[in-house]
């Protein structure tokens, strides 16, 4: 296999190591040295030469090809297996409704959060209850720490650089989790967003940092659910009041309540698609009483749609936990699914 | 060297394009300003404006606004900008 990139060359693996931090192309943790020989392995996993062009990066022009992303995916600690998912998520990320730029610079400071679907779930090991949200495995840190070290060195997502977030969040350091197809009756989110169950898949979304509720009194679908609604609520208050795809993350305690009255993942969407609205003089409340003007009754509903309200199974068995994950800008950003390893020529 | 391994930069060349030559006046000039839509950026331009014409002699000062905050410019904006003399945009917050 013959490669673009430089071939580079130190005494030892502390003197690579060094070189790499210095030149700025870490994450300022170790890596893994991206050998030709484990390189090759990634690219050979999936079936691609490794000038195969993922996409060109609209704003600069930058072409993103197999061999860069799989020598990001070694130093992130991905072994071969992992690189079809990340494939899968560059794919997604370069998808103009995503907005990768913006979603990579801004200063309201998301991280990109990467969520597996289907059957590399559970071939790769890849953990969807206790923890889900993030520390788990290798599947999920590596597959997260790679799309990440990407952006650094492919596109100089950089603090200071490229990346001119004021705050950032800690899932800035890879961020991935996997979505619990096994305990729920639910479709998964993947299926609601046209693709099969027997299909691999990954959904990228530009995200803010989880907001976790607790609602552990009732067993009411409608009580939950107003918990989580009123989270999404408080974002429009204290954050953007822009509509976008917020992520709900739902542990088996909650969907157990849920499933066992009778309510689909579209029931959920609905009801948190009425609830999660707010009045614009709601800002007064909040110290932004300079913005509403005289718009002080118009309302903002945090959905432009139902099927914008993303529902995710996942999370340990017990505890009356949830999360809400924000979208970064709005509906400016929109989440992207993406099949691993479809073929055009087969 | 014991050890080899891939840069793994991007490793491009410099940017396939020059910058435009910078005028030596603005004297008359047609200017124009991209904003990107942020409420900041109304009085920033409202003072550059008064400066520009007050202090450089600026002929003419046309604002446009970016449909998406971080998103490149619409294909109409880049049409207009051609026929600028100069134009200020990039602003952040």
């Amino acid at each position: 296999m013959t490669f673009q990139s430089t071939a580079l060359g130190a005494r030892d693996v502390a003197e690579a190591q060094a070189l790499l931090h210095e030149k700025g192309w870490t994450d300022g943790l170790p890596v893994v040295l991206p050998t030709e020989e484990a390189v090759a392995a990634c690219l050979a996993e999936a079936l691609m030469p490794p000038e195969q062009l993922l996409g060109i990066e609209p704003v600069r022009g930058r072409p993103i090809t197999a061999e860069k992303v799989a020598i990001n995916a070694v130093m992130a600690g991905c072994a071969p297996e992992h690189f079809p998912a990340v494939v899968t998520a560059w794919n997604a990320m370069l998808s103009p409704p995503f907005l990768l730029h913006g979603a990579t610079s801004s200063t309201g400071g998301c991280a990109v959060l990467a969520i597996l679907h289907g059957p590399q779930i559970r071939e790769l090991g890849a953990g969807s209850t206790f923890s889900a949200l993030g520390g788990r495995d290798r599947a999920l840190n590596c597959i997260g720490r790679a799309l990440r070290l990407g952006l650094i060195n492919l596109l100089d997502v950089r603090p200071g650089e490229a990346d001119r977030a004021t705050l950032g969040h800690p899932g800035k350091l890879g961020w991935c989790l996997a979505e619990d197809e096994e305990h729920t009756g639910w479709e998964t989110l993947a299926e609601q967003r046209g693709i099969p169950r027997e299909a691999s898949a990954v959904t990228v979304m530009a995200a803010m940092a989880p907001r976790q509720i607790m609602n552990e009194w009732t067993t009411a679908p409608e009580e939950i659910l107003e918990t989580y609604a009123a989270e999404v609520r408080a974002n429009l208050r204290h954050y953007s009041i822009w509509p976008g795809n917020y992520l709900l993350v739902i542990p088996k305690q909650h969907r157990t309540h849920l499933e066992a009255a009778g309510w689909s993942k579209a029931d959920v969407q609905r009801f948190v698609f009425e609830r999660a609205r707010i009045k614009r003089r709601e800002w007064s409340e909040v110290g932004k009483g300079a913005v509403v003007r005289d718009r002080g009754d118009w309302e903002y509903p945090a959905f432009e749609r139902p099927e914008d309200v993303l529902v995710l199974a996942a999370g340990g068995p017990a505890g009356g936990f949830g999360a809400v994950i924000p979208p970064w800008l709005g509906n400016k950003s929109r989440a992207v699914t993406a099949p691993v390893g479809v073929c055009i020529d087969c | 060297m014991t050890v080899r391994f891939l840069n793994p930069s991007h490793e491009a060349e410099a940017l396939a394009f020059t910058p435009a030559p910078r005028p030596a006046s603005l004297a008359g000039a047609t200017v124009g300003f991209i904003s990107n839509g942020k409420e900041g950026t109304k009085g920033f331009f409202t003072h550059l404006e008064a400066l520009l014409r007050e202090h450089l002699g600026v002929a003419e000062v046309h604002w446009r606004t970016k449909g998406n905050y971080s998103a490149p410019a619409e294909g109409e904006i880049l049409d207009q900008a051609a026929h600028w003399d100069f134009a200020i945009t990039g602003l952040g917050d």
